[in-house]
Formats: C-alpha cells, sequence, structure tokens
C-alpha cells in the first residue's frame, strides 16, 4: 500500500500552513452550514441569538468553503508541485509562510464581520471594504510568490497545472476586485442591474476562474504519477487551458435571464455556457484517458481517489451548468433548490474533493511519514462522498417540486410544508460531511504534527 | 449606464490573455509537448504505482456504477424537464 511506503521529507512549510488552513476551515464552515441548515427545518432554532442568524449564517458558511476550505487546500498542492514542475525553489517560504497567516486574518476578520451584521449584501461579495482588501492583497501575495518561483525556473516549459494556477490567482485578483467594486468602499456595489450584471461576473467566475483552475491543476499533476503513465496529451490540455479563458469570463449573465439586462449579453452568456463543453471535456477525455486501465491502482491511491472522484463530479456539474443555461430549462430549475444542489457538486463534489486529495497527495511528503491512518482517510472519502451524493438527489427533487409548483402558478407558502421532509434529508447528507471534515482534521494533524510512522 | 464596467472587465481578461499569449508564443511554451507529457513523472519522491488489490477494482466498479446511475438521472430530469413542461 502506498501509505506504507517511504516519502522523502519535503520541507515547504508554506504549503503545509496552506494544508492546516484548508482542513481547519472546512471543519468550521461545514459547522456552519449545518447550523443553517437547522434554520430550514426549525426557523426559531436559535431565534435569539442575532449573530449566528441564517441571514448570517449562509454567507459565513458560503465564504468558508470558498477561502477558507478549498482555495488554499488547492493552494497547498500547488505551492509543492510549482517548484517541482519548475525544477526550483518557492521563491520564498518566509513569504508563502506570511501569506497563509495573513490569509487566516483575513477570513476570521470575515466571519467575524459577517457575523456581526456588516455585509455588502451581495451574494458571494458579502464581505466589506476592508476584508476586501485584504482578500485582493492575500492573493497579490500568492501571486508574487509563484511569478517569482516560476521566473527563476530551471524547466524552460511550463506544465499545464502552472498555466492554471496563474491563471486563478491574477484572473481572481482582478475579478476580487471589479466585482466587488472595491473603488466604492462605502458600498462596494453599484446601482440596481448594472451592479447585477457585474456582481453576476464577479459571481460566476469567482469559483469557474478561481476553483476551476486551481482544481484541473492539481489533477493534471497528481493523476500521471498516481498512474504512473504520462499525460494522454499535452497539448490537448493547453487547448483546454485557453478554451476555459476565452469562454468562462463571459458566463456570468445566465444567472440574469429572468431580468432586464441587454439581450446580446444573455445570447453571448447563453452561448459560451454551452461552449464550455469544450475545455470541460478536453480536460476530462486528457484525464480519463491518461487513467485508462488503471482505475484500480486509482482507488489504490487516498490521492487519486479523492482527485479522480472530483473528476467524476466536474462532468456532471458542467453538464448540468451547460443545459441550466438554458432559458427552456432554467424556467424550471432556477431561483430554487435545484441550483443549490448544482453549487454544492460543483464547489464540494469537484473542487473540494480534488483539494482533499491534493492534501492527502502532498502531506506524506511534507511530514516525510506515511499518512497517519489510510483507514480515516477512507471514511472521510466515503462520508463526504455520500454526504454530496445525498445532497445532489435531496436538492435536486426538492428544485423539481418548487420548480414545478412554481411554474404552475402554486403559492410559495403551500410548497413549504412539502418540501419540509427534504430539508431534514439534506441535514443527515451534511452530518455525513461534518464528520468527515473533522475526520479529515484530525488525520490531517496526526500526520503532521503526532505521527508515529517511521520518517524516510 | 452599465456598459463600461462589464466592457473592462471583459477587456481587461482579454488584454492580459492575450499579452501572456503572445509571450507564450515568443518564448517556445508550446513547443516540446510530447516531453511535457512525462515532467510530472519526473517527480521521483512518490512511492511507485500501488498494486490494485481486488477491493480496490470492486471499489473502481462501484464508482463507475454510481457515476452512469447518475448520468441517467440527469438524463431523465433533461428529459422531463423539457419534455414534460413543454
Amino acid at each position: 500500500m502506498a501509505d506504507h511506503a517511504a516519502h522523502a521529507l519535503e520541507p515547504n512549510p508554506t504549503a503545509r500552513a496552506f494544508c492546516l488552513t484548508s482542513a481547519f476551515w472546512f471543519a468550521v464552515a461545514t459547522t456552519a452550514g449545518l447550523w443553517a441548515a437547522g434554520y430550514l427545518i426549525a426557523p426559531d432554532f436559535m431565534a435569539n441569538i442575532a449573530y449566528l442568524q441564517f441571514g448570517r449564517l449562509r454567507p459565513i458558511h458560503v465564504n468558508l468553503v470558498l477561502f477558507g476550505f478549498v482555495t488554499p487546500g488547492l493552494l497547498a498542492a500547488a505551492f509543492y508541485y510549482v517548484p517541482r514542475l519548475t525544477r526550483t525553489e518557492l521563491f520564498s517560504q518566509r513569504l508563502g509562510v506570511l501569506t497563509a497567516w495573513l490569509w487566516n486574518l483575513t477570513v476570521t476578520v470575515g466571519i467575524v464581520s459577517l457575523s456581526l451584521g456588516f455585509s455588502q449584501g451581495r451574494e458571494y461579495a458579502e464581505l466589506v471594504w476592508p476584508v476586501d482588501m485584504l482578500v485582493v492583497l492575500v492573493f497579490a501575495l500568492v501571486g508574487v510568490n509563484l511569478i517569482m518561483t516560476v521566473h527563476r525556473r530551471r524547466e524552460p516549459v511550463l506544465y499545464v497545472s502552472i498555466w492554471y494556477v496563474f491563471a486563478a490567482v491574477v484572473l481572481t485578483a482582478l475579478t476580487y476586485a471589479l466585482g466587488n467594486v472595491i473603488w466604492r468602499p462605502d458600498t462596494g456595489a453599484l446601482l440596481g442591474i448594472p451592479d447585477a450584471i457585474l456582481l453576476w461576473f464577479y459571481g460566476h467566475n469567482i469559483f469557474g476562474l478561481l476553483l476551476t483552475p486551481l482544481s484541473l491543476g492539481v489533477a493534471y499533476y497528481v493523476i500521471p504519477i498516481v498512474t504512473r503513465n504520462p499525460l494522454y496529451s499535452h497539448t490537448l490540455s493547453l487547448l483546454g487551458f485557453w478554451s476555459l479563458l476565452v469562454v468562462y469570463t463571459h458566463i456570468g449573465t445566465h444567472h440574469l435571464l429572468q431580468v432586464p439586462v441587454p439581450t446580446w449579453l444573455k445570447v453571448v452568456a447563453i452561448v459560451d455556457s454551452i461552449a464550455m463543453v469544450i475545455p470541460v471535456m478536453a480536460f476530462l477525455i486528457n484525464i480519463w484517458y491518461t487513467a485508462r486501465g488503471k482505475l484500480g491502482e486509482i482507488h489504490a491511491d487516498i490521492a487519486g481517489k479523492f482527485i479522480f472522484t472530483g473528476t467524476i463530479w466536474y462532468f456532471f456539474v458542467s453538464i448540468q451548468g451547460s443545459v441550466m443555461a438554458l432559458p427552456q430549462v432554467q424556467r424550471i430549475t432556477h431561483f430554487n433548490n435545484w441550483t443549490v444542489g448544482h453549487a454544492h457538486i460543483g464547489v464540494l463534489g469537484f473542487a473540494g474533493m480534488i483539494a482533499l486529495g491534493g492534501m492527502y497527495f502532498i502531506l506524506p511528503k511534507l511530514s516525510g511519514k506515511p499518512l497517519y491512518s489510510r483507514f480515516l482517510a477512507d471514511l472521510q472519502y466515503w462520508l463526504v462522498l455520500i454526504g454530496i451524493t445525498g445532497f445532489l438527489v435531496i436538492l435536486t427533487t426538492v428544485g423539481l417540486i418548487q420548480g414545478n409548483a412554481w411554474f404552475n402558478g402554486e403559492t410559495v407558502y403551500r410548497v413549504l410544508p412539502e418540501i419540509h421532509l427534504y430539508y431534514v434529508l439534506r441535514l443527515s447528507a451534511g452530518l455525513a460531511i461534518l464528520s468527515g471534515a473533522y475526520i479529515g482534521l484530525y488525520n490531517m494533524v496526526r500526520t503532521l504534527f503526532f505521527n508515529p510512522g517511521v520518517q524516510a | 449606464m452599465y456598459f463600461p464596467y462589464f466592457i473592462a472587465y471583459m477587456l481587461a481578461g482579454f488584454i492580459i490573455s492575450l499579452a501572456v499569449l503572445f509571450w507564450a508564443l515568443r518564448h517556445g511554451q508550446f513547443q516540446d509537448q510530447e516531453r511535457l507529457r512525462y515532467l510530472p513523472l519526473a517527480d521521483r519522491s512518490h512511492p511507485s504505482a500501488i498494486k490494485a488489490g481486488r477491493l480496490n477494482r470492486l471499489e473502481g466498479y462501484l464508482m463507475l456504477g454510481l457515476a452512469c446511475a447518475g448520468l441517467m438521472c440527469t438524463a431523465a430530469v433533461l428529459f422531463f424537464t423539457l419534455w414534460r413542461w413543454r
């Protein structure tokens, strides 16, 4: 088994710090999510505690998952593989560790400010201006460290994973600054429809141009190593990369098809949403062909297992995303729990699974010892997988009930009792994910700090 | 007046992408593609490929079955969305 094999020690405090950051905030984020799910079953739950109300917990959960769990997890892997793929050292470990501390400070200030009621009131862009500036700063610091590393590279040609990391960091710094309207610190917003358009450019790209490229970068690095197969086609991977850049940046307006935004913009958004099939299939064909005939080997390696499963979720979420952009489909699936299910399989099923896989890949190298417990890692895998599959089934079903009812003129309050049971089921699926998060945190901390395994 | 903001956004992304593309072209980033396929394998710190046990293969098939079931559910939902609620 891999976990009993020797691992060379890789002193990389930056990757280590980002791993711990991700594992810790994953546990906190799922706790906040579970708490919020409680309100959907019993709206008076914790009724007198203002800073834990649903309206505050929901953005806390979303921002924690995005900036606390998934992004740092994927960055931890990037801080490991960028120096290796460029055959050089990370530009500055000190800067990397400082960035990780600042990252945690940013996340902490963000959730405290949200719980105190400081919010811009824009979905996915709730964080207030001072926190926005911290977010831009930490992305800039990550960018500087990685750009300088690549600048000092000894490998002249860049592997596709590095392209993806740079796209993620550079475009997110830009997306975040523009999407949060940072030139208007008092509101962090424009007015009316223009604000909606800008917000959804941001809202979609903060996932599509941050989590997606970072996740694909990890998969392109780990899957060939785990299978001991060369990448099926590096040219195809670059085709996927450039087509993602061309297509993904314009699709945010598919969130606004029922809104009076310019028709040409809606058309661009819909056409590009369908065109997303090109970069998605370029990636999936490449990875699945690389893994061809090695399904058993992938499942024997905990990192490969997480990441390969993430690619399957990527397939589902991308197909969903493309067809959801069609007005004919969206009139049933929009403004209800279908979209919530879609978001969960995208962020946790795809990017979250790959982040966990990336961390499990590098942890033995960072500690120089085998994983503390392969059993606990397997347990986390199944808990998260069962939880996220449950989310997909439950939320898709609820979404269709809601969409069908509203499409046929039924009122909201008459639908709510029908879907109450599904919210209870959703909470139970969330419990599986919560358990997985805490088990993963324990396993990762034990692997790094209290690991009785033999040093290589 | 909403145009300046998202035109600026799209233009900024476009210009950065174009600049990077030209840099890549000038610096031979699209050459030597065959060698790059093997680049991750130069990482010798990972233990050699793990021999799959029977359980791992079963797990793989189980996942494949789950993926097919999910795909069929998605297809069914789309079929009903497009056909049932025409």
